[in-house]
């Protein structure tokens, strides 16, 4: 069974080129723009992974983080952020992620990453 | 005193008023009469008095009422009361009220003119004060200081003397003085005598007469001219800072006691209108520093927004070019476009990532730093692809300096950004020249300076005060972002230090950093 991977993220343009760079790898990718939809579609549907924005409008990306670790917590988690500044403090306090990727970020980065904790 | 002072009678009694205002005529000043308080205190408010000499006892308002009703329309008339009908009690209520003096009738007219003249040099001290402390501009409150100096104390020759950056006094302004010799000569005189000073017995007027018979003085060349000189210290905290010196040149020309009195109160107003105009002009900068601080914090927050708000579009492009290389043919001229785009992508990177550091606040570890240290680490860095570029460096670090309280890294970056600009200056080559030294600065605190030197192109006067502008670059689309100095200005800054830039367009430039110790 290929895996399963969400993207959530409020930039369509991230999600789409994020969405296509993965699937051409054979992983089955969906996506979602904020988090309180990612959190709906995480209880409905199993997921292996989430690459999930930190600074998203609606629900902050920390707290989508938090409850994504507290709720699933085999499900793997990759941090995104176009921040550089929050790579020098702890990523997200309290919360153990599986790797980040600071944007704008090409898309053998991103596979590769992907690759990477799958085989951890 | 000038003829044309204006000064008001006001007395019921016709013969009396007569001879005051015939008197004060006689000697020059203007005269006008009324006949009672309340015609006195309209003609104030009509007419400008320098002066009004009134009596108590009048039909109608009394003189002590007028006197008060004429001060508020005219706060800076003088009023004399000259009264036969005076008690104690009137003459207290008089002063109180604000009177300049208080005469009892009958009184010789040469009385009351020592007493107007008196009252008028007040009146003129008052308008020398409020022109002196209007003038804030430096050198305008200099010139307005030593041309009153001169006429209240007539005298030939009258010099303000401070002391420069490096304590040694020089002539600020001067009037009489005609050429660099007499000028020379009277600047020696100032300084033998300011050497003299202690601050422990602050003397407020020093007089010398005939300085050339002196022998403490004799050697100075041209002193045998002065005949009477008078110096006023101007102290600040206990120690001299500056002197004026008033010279007069004809025989039997004494400096009386009133002169003496008159050199003291200046003495006092030159001092405070000194210490008023540096505290503007601190304040000046230091509202400028604010300002600076406060833009700098403002675009450092629009900085590290924007560089957000860029970077989600800035991945879109990235991402989805590199999808469409996949898909395209390495020999086509899609491709080579394509990755022109990409890499387009990634100095858009840089450029974020540059401007985020300088919005960043950085958290300084301040600890105590040899700046010569500092300055070798970074030449580490740079000194070879100096010479690759054929540019000669020079050091002239001073031995033994303090150290100063820094983060080292953030030195090192302000000296890197100095040292590069000057190799980009100096496209052929050329000399960076680094000079380190200690100093005081005109406050009285200990600081280390760094002056860099290049022998490059040079900056236009136009453009010397934009350079430390965060986005102001010269160089060409690509090869700058323009934060480089506005980072050194912001991290000088934060270790409470100055930097400045000199320069000369063909000859080079020099950046000074000066911290405190």
């Amino acid at each position: 069974m290929e895996k399963k991977i969400l993207i959530v993220d409020d930039e369509d343009l991230v999600r789409n080129y994020v969405r296509r760079a993965l699937s051409t790898r054979g992983w089955a990718v969906s996506e979602r723009p904020d988090g309180a939809a990612a959190l709906a579609l995480l209880e409905k549907e199993t997921f292996d992974a989430v690459i999930c924005d930190l600074k998203m409008p609606d629900m902050r990306g920390e707290e989508v983080i938090k409850r994504i670790r507290a709720g699933y917590p085999a499900t793997k988690l990759i941090v995104i952020t176009g921040s550089v500044s929050n790579i020098t403090s702890p990523l997200v306090p309290g919360v153990e992620v599986d790797g980040f990727l600071i944007k704008p970020f090409g898309i053998d980065e991103i596979r590769e990453l992907t690759e990477k904790i799958f085989k951890a | 005193m000038t003829a044309k002072a204006n000064i008001l009678i006001v007395d019921d009694e016709v013969q009396i008023a007569e001879m005051i205002s015939a008197s004060l005529l006689a000697h020059g000043y203007t005269v006008s009469v009324a006949y009672d308080g309340e015609q006195g205190v309209a003609k104030v408010g009509a007419e400008k008095f320098d002066l009004a000499i009134t009596d108590i006892q009048m039909p109608g308002m009394d003189g002590i009422t007028a006197l008060g009703e004429m001060k508020k329309l005219d706060p800076e008339i003088e009023v004399i009361i000259a009264t036969g009908h005076g008690t104690m009690g009137t003459a207290i209520q008089s002063m109180r009220k604000g009177a300049f003096d208080y005469l009892h009738k009958p009184f010789e007219i040469k009385e009351l003119l020592k007493v107007v003249e008196r009252a008028l040099e007040k009146r003129k001290f008052n308008d020398i004060a409020k022109a002196i402390f209007s003038t804030i501009r430096p050198e305008e409150q200099l010139r307005v200081i030593i041309d009153s100096v001169a006429r209240i104390l007539k005298a030939e020759e009258s010099l303000l003397v401070l002391p420069d950056r490096e304590n040694r006094p020089y002539i600020a302004v001067s009037e009489g003085l005609d050429d660099d010799a007499h000028k020379n000569s009277r600047l020696a005189l100032c300084a033998r005598i300011i050497s003299q000073l202690d601050g422990a017995g602050s003397k407020s007027v020093i007089l010398v007469e005939d300085p050339g018979k002196d022998k403490k003085f004799s050697d100075i060349p041209g002193i045998d001219r002065v005949k009477f000189s008078l110096f006023l210290p101007l102290m600040e905290n206990n120690k001299p800072a500056g002197l004026i010196n008033i010279n007069r040149l004809e025989d039997e020309a004494y400096f009386s006691e009133d002169d003496m009195q008159r050199a003291r109160i200046f003495g006092s107003l030159v001092t405070l209108a000194l210490r008023n105009s540096s505290l503007y002009r601190q304040l000046q900068e230091t509202q400028s520093q604010l300002i600076q601080a406060e833009k700098m914090s403002a675009l450092g927050q629009l900085a590290g927004g924007l560089a957000h708000e860029i970077n989600n579009p800035l991945s879109g492009i990235l991402g989805l070019t590199q999808l469409v290389l996949e898909n395209t043919d390495a020999a086509s001229q899609n491709y080579t476009d394509l990755k022109d785009i990409e890499k387009a992508v990634f100095r858009c990177k840089k450029i974020i990532v540059s401007l985020l550091s300088f919005a960043r606040q950085e958290k300084t570890r301040m600890e105590p730093v040899s700046i010569n240290e500092a300055i070798e680490e970074t030449l580490t860095l740079c000194a070879r692809q100096m010479e690759l570029k054929h540019i000669r460096i020079t050091r002239r670090l001073a031995p033994e300096l303090p150290m100063v309280s820094a983060d080292f890294q953030q030195l090192m970056q302000v000296f890197l950004n100095l040292f590069t600009n000057a190799r980009d200056a100096m496209a052929e080559g050329g000399e960076l020249t680094i000079e380190t030294s200690r100093l005081k600065s005109p406050a009285g605190k200990e600081m280390v300076m760094t002056a860099i030197t290049d022998t490059g192109s040079g900056i236009n006067q136009e453009i010397l005060s934009r350079i430390f502008d965060p986005f102001f670059t010269t160089k060409e689309v690509g090869k700058g972002t323009g934060l480089g100095l506005s980072v050194c200005l912001g991290l000088i800054n934060k270790h409470n230090g100055a930097i400045k830039a000199q320069s000369q367009a063909g000859k080079g430039s020099t950046f000074t950093i000066s911290l405190p110790v």
